[in-house]
């Protein structure tokens, strides 16, 4: 027997001043399905997801929910219906409580967005308590009246699906959830959307990650260039063809690292540590060499990279660039040295969205810029944006573009650009496609090996075990903020790297 | 930190410390009365302020309207009904400042403009229409209902030494708007959609809280306490001067933020708004007691500021790093 239809969308269309975001998409919701919604990005899945949660208008097509047809769905009808999106950002009011974050939707619905009325807070204390509760999360008072700012990412991530499950949905829209969560966390998450599976509520992901698709089963509906270009259960498609699908080219497993020309050594951690977080990290870094380092969420490779950049500075050992002893205190230090860093949160650590792609290249620079009396000369800086956006493949057509017009994939490129403008002798990518899609992956890849040409000394801290596969010369594993081990990419399979990121003692000796 | 209300108390008690060790005068119920008197108009502008910045905006025209409708209704009540009830005075004071506010609120909505730009140039709309097409003279008769109401005293004090000292009735005025504040911030969903978009405006827009809402009605709020406030002025003054109130912005807005509020919205409480002005009305009446000569009082409330924010900031910068490596 066929579950109940949902949602219907027929023959959807939207535009943004003249581009077709959507080009008639049709897409069928059934009651405790799950959906995977695969497309690059630029593709409509955005907008796709915008539409179906009210937070945009389409031009032309029918949506019908619950039987009900919407000509115009705002986000507080998409809610009443619903409709639960948990945005890439959570969409958690960071100031307000775990229980109002989780309850407070409810009751705004209640009152269909009526605010003269009173709130009742028993209501939602209780409200807060069972759907945390529905997900596996502390409901104690203490943690009820936290804000969320001052939880971990993994936490407001369930509590963002708490929320859900308070304004009893029955549709839940998830953007991208995993991208920040640990192996065990994503597992967290799976279980949780299995229950709300078996309770009708369906459930549609966005996401990159093909191997969490296969993982948690179900139907995918995939998008290019804003139609769709195939949908059915997940199983009756292989991994290269839906890369195929959804990039119109053929994409497998390649290794982009060809030659390991080992030069001289560059950079030389000797014994680095800071407070609890890491310690005694040695490890010798050689001119156009690609040096992986991964590990679990708290294994201390994050405040390394951290580290590194003059963000966090180390407080135990010491650092040499060639034969020089340096030392990072601040981010300013590090690129006075030309070490550059990329974050992995280009969203809120990296790019000034709001300005343009040049700014945004020359904004590590300006000091390089300036002319005559100490002011900032414009040409240089014109140029040397035009030519980074040039050679990092940008697709915009203009310079002045605010950084944020562009894709998840064109964002990162600007991000790189910047750091490519201060000509560093190591660079540190810090999860260089998280979020970004297959073929813009591509596209950042060939960029990294490009530069290594170059000379440049890349330090790739990344989740992503086959992007480490694919582009480092050596990976080195963290475990409670120590070096556990060191292998070498060349012939090394996924299965083994997987197998050593979750051993728990050093299988190599190393260290 | 948890509770800024508490720093706030504590700095209320240090002040009242070293000024009355210095003169033990300090220290009797007429120093409360004239204490409480003081706070009334700063502490309903006050309040304003506050749910202005928890919502994430800031309001700088609040005097300007208090002047404005003060003047105008002493004006006009003197010129059309001399006798009207101070209910009635009270209401059109209440209905005009809302709607002036109310006018700043479309003003952000609208033009998506930042509200100090707005309201510096509403501020300078409304003052200047007042001195060109109002008046510019004092008015030193007021409505008699006006002046019964700045006599009216709410508990009388006969000294040792046979001088009275009384808490007039207008500081009713503050207690009863706090309370309607404190019970609109925390017990209606427009109080939790005063926080949520002081938190995060777009992430509240796009979870259906109706933003042209919210942004009118805290500067109508505002406007409306700005009412309040004008007519309580000339009430316990008994003269309408059109030069008053303005310029005293930043004193109210210090009070408010030394009240543990953020200037980049989001927090706030009604508590803290009142100790912050206690503690600015204490530093800027009563270090004259002390024996300092009051033209350091800008001088201590500006270290006072720093002190304050520079703390809560660093504190709140910590505790994020803690959060977000994890």
């Amino acid at each position: 027997m066929t579950p109940r239809i949902f949602l219907r969308a027929l023959g959807i269309h939207k535009r943004f001043a003249g581009v077709n975001a959507l080009r008639g998409v049709s897409v069928t919701i059934r009651e405790g399905e799950i959906y995977h919604l695969l497309g690059e990005n630029g593709s409509g899945k955005s907008t796709l997801i915008k539409v179906l949660s009210g937070a945009q208008l389409h031009d032309e097509g029918e949506l019908i929910i619950n039987g009900r047809s919407y000509e115009r769905l705002n986000p507080l009808q998409a809610l009443a219906a619903g409709i639960e999106t948990v945005y890439q950002d959570l969409s958690l009011i960071p100031n307000l409580s775990v229980a109002e974050n989780i309850g407070l939707t409810e009751q705004l619905v209640a009152h269909e967005g009526r605010l003269t009325r009173g709130f009742n807070r028993k209501r939602l204390t209780q409200t807060a308590r069972r759907a945390l509760a529905a997900v596996g999360l502390r409901h104690d008072p203490h943690f009820l009246g936290m804000p969320v700012e001052q939880l971990p990412i993994a936490t407001r991530q369930l509590i963002a699906i708490a929320r859900a499950i308070a304004t009893q949905a029955r549709m839940v829209i998830m953007d991208e959830p995993t991208t920040a969560l640990t192996q065990h966390e994503v597992k967290r998450l799976i279980e949780v959307v299995k229950g709300l599976q078996r309770q009708g509520v369906a459930v549609l992901f966005v996401s990159h990650k093909l191997d969490e698709c296969y993982a948690m089963g179900g139907e995918v509906i995939i998008v290019r260039d804003g139609q769709k270009v195939g949908e059915g259960p997940i199983t009756r498609y292989t991994k290269a063809e839906l890369s195929h699908l959804m990039t119109g080219k053929h994409l497998d497993g390649v290794r982009y690292r060809v030659t390991s020309s080992r030069n001289e050594v560059i950079l030389q951690c000797d014994a680095l540590g800071r407070d609890e977080a890491f310690d005694s990290v040695t490890f010798l870094l050689s001119q156009g060499e690609i040096l992986g380092i991964t590990g679990l969420l708290d294994s201390g490779r994050n405040e390394l990279a951290m580290a590194l950049a003059g963000i966090l500075p180390a407080t135990r050992g010491s650092l040499y660039l060639g034969d020089r002893e340096i030392k990072l205190r601040s981010p300013g230090d590090a690129i006075a040295h030309g070490i550059g860093y990329v974050p992995e949160d280009r969203l809120t650590e990296g790019l000034f969205l709001e300005q343009s792609i040049r700014i945004n290249i020359v904004s590590a620079v300006l000091d390089r810029l300036r002319g005559r009396l100490g002011l900032l000369d414009a040409k240089p800086g014109t140029t040397l944006a035009s030519q980074t956006a040039e050679s990092l493949q940008i697709s915009t057509t203009d310079i002045e573009r605010p950084v944020q017009s562009l894709s998840g994939g064109n964002q990162q490129r600007v991000l790189i650009g910047r750091w490519l403008a201060i000509k560093p002798r190591v660079l540190i990518l810090h999860g260089p496609t998280v979020g970004v899609d297959v073929g813009s992956k591509d596209t950042i890849y060939r960029i990294i090996q490009r530069l290594t040409e170059e000379g440049v000394a890349v330090i790739l801290i990344s989740d992503d075990l086959p992007e480490l596969l694919q582009n480092c010369d050596r990976i080195l594993l963290m475990k409670k903020g120590k070096l556990s081990d060191e292998l070498h990419c060349e012939g090394l399979s996924e299965a083994d790297l997987y197998h050593a990121l979750l051993s728990e003692s050093s299988s190599f000796g190393f260290n | 930190m948890r509770r800024p209300e508490l720093l706030t108390a504590a700095l209320i008690v240090l002040v009242s410390v070293i000024v009355g060790v210095i003169n033990p005068d300090f220290y009797q119920l007429s120093t409360v009365f004239d204490l409480l008197r003081s706070c009334t108009v700063v502490g309903l502008l006050a309040l304003g302020v506050l749910i202005v910045l928890t919502a994430g905006g800031i309001d700088v025209s609040f005097t300007a309207i208090a002047a404005f409708t003060m003047y105008l209704i002493t004006k006009v009540t003197l010129q059309v009904w001399p006798d009207a009830p101070f209910a009635l005075i009270l209401l059109v004071a209440v209905a005009s400042g809302a709607l002036l506010g109310s006018f700043n609120g479309l003003l952000v909505y609208k033009l998506k403009a930042p509200s100090l730009i707005v309201t510096i140039g509403t501020q300078y709309l409304i003052r200047g229409a007042l001195l060109i097409f109002v008046g510019t003279a004092f008015l030193m008769d007021i409505p008699p209902s006006m002046d019964d109401f700045g006599k009216m005293t709410l508990l009388r004090h006969v000294t040792v030494s046979g001088a009275t000292t009384a808490l007039p009735a207008t500081f009713l005025t503050l207690l009863v708007m706090a309370g309607v504040t404190g019970w609109l911030l925390n017990r209606t969903l427009m109080g939790r959609a005063i926080y949520a978009i002081g938190g995060s405006l777009s992430i509240a827009e796009r979870l259906g809280y109706n933003l042209r809402a919210v942004q009118v009605f805290v500067f109508a709020y505002a406007g409306l306490l700005a009412g309040i406030a004008g007519i309580v002025h000339v009430s316990s003054n008994r003269l309408a001067n059109p030069f008053d109130l303005v310029g005293t912005e930043l004193d109210v807005i210090a009070a408010v933020i030394l009240g543990g509020a953020r200037i980049t919205g989001g927090t706030g409480s009604v508590t803290g708004t009142l100790l912050g002005v206690v503690l600015v009305t204490l530093i800027n009446n009563v270090l004259i007691l002390a024996g300092i000569p009051s033209t350091w009082q800008k001088l201590i409330i500006g270290s006072l500021i720093l002190i304050g924010g520079a703390g809560l900031a660093l504190k709140r910068t910590l505790s994020l790093q803690r959060t977000t490596i994890v």
